[in-house]
Order: structure tokens, then C-alpha cells, then sequence
């Protein structure tokens, strides 16, 4: 089985979800993770496809132009390695669960979020992530909002990330508020609670 | 006395620490009434905290009177340098702030909560709070440490946009 990457961006109407998992469904591909959201007016999709054997990118292809050109968007799509698929399945199947052990070779790490808002300017989302980059974290997901009126717009951006474990996370937040206060936007980061109920 | 504009984002006050009150002199009580009043001049605000009007003092005031998410309600209330001395059963749910136009979050809040300060009288208050007005005390005590909603989602995907749309 042969994964593809496959993105799409066209301005936002209905129909779009429908038309592109359609042509999915009629050639036998299964949709394996998928992000579709808005952003800034354009209907944004990115999904991991897994494809029976006869479909190739080509085949991919021809079937999503028509919706593509039906909706006019743009299309990618790029054949995908399965390494990663594998190292996330690995990271699962050794993922600690109650009561077992993490395996020693694996470096520790946990899950923090970090929240930054302030003036938007350019270079806010590049000097958080450039600090975190530098303290060994792995961004994992963000999301960003510009709210507000035009003439005194906020950013706003939410982090998911990954940090190598115990006092080394404390000092990577630390880091990342500090290139936040230089550039003169608020910073707060905290430990994901993942409390068991 | 009077209805203030409520500063939004990115005013420098609403990062900031406050200072306390101290002993209620009729300047304390000037600034309660007029965070009453400012709290009252838009319906759906159930809370409001100096630093919103701009005076970084800690004292804010909450009313959830008829909200239909309240257990506990203690009416209108305005406490100077509060301190909460106990919290527990945390839940997540969605809330917004007058100081951040556009974004609600889901934010982590404790359901029970103890918490102490002075009254509009200078009188020693001990409130037991549940539900919304413990939800909407939280919040309000944030704001005295410069803490807004946004510091606390729960996740990366934790913000809504207000817009609705198409």
C-alpha cells in the first residue's frame, strides 16, 4: 500500500470536502489523517492518503482535477515515504502506558502548551519558534489568530510542542519567554495535564 | 459613578501585576462602583477587574445573578486584594473576556473554590463559590496577575473565533 500527500486551497464554498473525498472514495483510497480548515477565506485541505495498489499519483491526479477545477482550487500531490508512518506507529507501540516503563534509549520528553499574544508584527512566530528550536523542542501543532481591529491587531498563536523532559523543559520554556519579551509580546507556557479519570 | 472603557489587547496593563488596594478609602469605593457600573453597561458581562479600566489595583467585582450556568451566587460583589485558599474539581469549559475581542477558549477552572479578600466596607469577606461565579472569580483574580484566558487553553486548538461563518 503506497501513502500520498495531497493539499488543496481555493476560496471557501460548500461542496469542497464532499467533491475531493469522493473522488477518493470512487478510486478505493482511504483517508488516513487529514487538517481542513479556513484560513483567511480559502478552504484549506491537507490529508494522507493510502492508495490500493493500481493507484498511482497519475491516477490520483486525473480523478481530482475535475473537482479541482470545479472549485478552482489548488492542488499538490506528492508521494509520501513510509519511514515516517512507521517511526509514528514505533513511537506508539512504545508510548508508556499504565503502570509500564519508558524505554530507557528514547529521550524523555513531555507535552507543553504555550500561548503568545501581542502587537502583530512580522517575526513573532519565527523568534518563538527559533528559541523553542534551540532548546531541543518539537513543535507538534499551532494555531493563529489575528483579532481585533486592523489598527491595533492582536496575534495570537497557540503551540502544541514537545520538550525533552523534567528540569531541561523548565528551562526551554524559559527561553521561549524570553525571546517573547524581547520582541515585546506576552508568553505563558505550561505542562500538558494529562490527569486519568 | 461612571462606565469606563474597558482596555482590549495589547494594553501593557493587562500583562501586568497589580498592586494591592490596601485599607478601602473612598478612592477604593469610587473604583468599585465605576467597575460595577462598566460591568453592568454590557449585558452578557458577568465580571470585571481594575486592570480593564486601566488601574493596575487588585480588586474586581462579579455578578452572575440569573446566569443560567450558576450554582453559588453571592449577587454583585466587588473584593479588594483577594486570595483563593482552596480550589478543587477542575472542568474545562468555554469562556470570553470583554479585554479580548474575537477568541473564546477552552480553559481548565476548578468547580468548588475558597476565596478571601476585603469588602466594599473594608469588612474581611470568606466566599464559598461553585459553578459559574467560581469559573468567573478565577478569571477575574487572572487579571490582577496579569493572566488572561489565552494563557490558560487547553491545547493549541483550545481558541474559537467569535465570527460566524458563511
Amino acid at each position: 500500500m503506497a501513502r500520498f500527500s495531497l493539499s488543496a486551497l481555493g476560496a471557501d464554498r460548500p461542496g469542497i470536502v464532499a467533491g475531493v473525498s469522493g473522488a477518493l472514495v470512487d478510486l478505493g483510497c482511504n483517508l488516513e489523517d487529514s487538517t481542513m480548515t479556513i484560513l483567511r477565506g480559502h478552504f484549506a485541505i491537507l490529508l494522507v492518503v493510502a492508495t490500493p495498489p493500481q493507484v498511482d499519483r497519475e491516477a490520483l491526479e486525473r480523478a481530482l482535477t475535475p473537482i479541482a477545477d470545479a472549485f478552482d482550487l489548488t492542488l499538490a500531490v506528492r508521494p509520501l515515504s513510509d519511514a515516517a508512518v512507521r517511526a509514528e506507529e514505533a513511537d506508539r507501540a512504545q508510548a508508556p502506558g499504565p503502570g509500564s516503563q519508558a524505554q530507557a534509549s528514547v529521550e524523555a520528553r513531555e507535552a507543553w502548551t504555550i500561548a503568545v499574544h501581542g502587537a502583530d508584527r512580522p517575526g513573532i512566530v519565527h523568534a518563538v519558534t527559533t528559541a523553542l528550536a534551540q532548546a531541543r523542542g518539537n513543535v507538534v501543532d499551532v494555531a493563529t489568530h489575528v483579532v481585533g481591529e486592523p489598527d491595533s491587531a492582536v496575534y495570537v498563536m497557540t503551540l502544541r510542542v514537545t520538550l525533552p523532559a523534567g528540569k531541561a523543559a523548565e528551562a526551554a520554556a524559559r527561553h521561549v519567554g524570553e525571546a517573547a519579551s524581547e520582541l515585546g509580546v506576552h508568553c505563558t507556557t505550561h505542562r500538558d495535564e494529562a490527569d486519568l479519570l | 459613578m461612571a462606565v469606563r472603557p474597558v482596555l482590549v489587547l495589547p494594553h501593557r496593563v493587562l500583562s501586568a501585576v497589580a498592586a494591592p488596594v490596601g485599607r478601602v478609602d473612598d478612592e477604593a469605593r469610587a473604583l468599585a462602583e465605576d467597575l460595577l457600573d462598566t460591568m453592568r453597561a454590557s449585558p452578557a458581562c458577568v465580571g470585571l477587574a481594575a486592570p480593564q479600566i486601566g488601574l493596575s489595583l487588585r480588586a474586581f467585582v462579579v455578578d452572575v445573578t440569573g446566569h443560567r450556568k450558576a450554582r453559588s451566587c453571592h449577587g454583585p460583589f466587588v473584593l479588594f486584594d483577594p486570595a483563593i485558599t482552596a480550589s478543587e474539581d477542575p472542568e474545562v469549559a468555554r469562556e470570553g473576556c470583554m479585554s479580548v475581542p474575537d477568541l473564546t477558549g477552552d480553559v481548565t477552572r476548578a468547580r468548588r473554590l475558597t476565596v478571601v479578600g476585603t469588602g466594599i466596607d473594608g469588612e474581611r469577606l470568606t466566599l464559598e463559590v461553585d459553578a459559574f461565579e467560581a469559573r468567573a472569580v478565577q478569571h477575574e483574580f487572572d487579571h490582577l496577575d496579569g493572566l488572561l484566558f489565552l494563557d490558560r487553553v487547553a491545547g493549541s486548538h483550545a481558541l474559537f473565533e467569535r465570527k460566524v461563518y458563511r
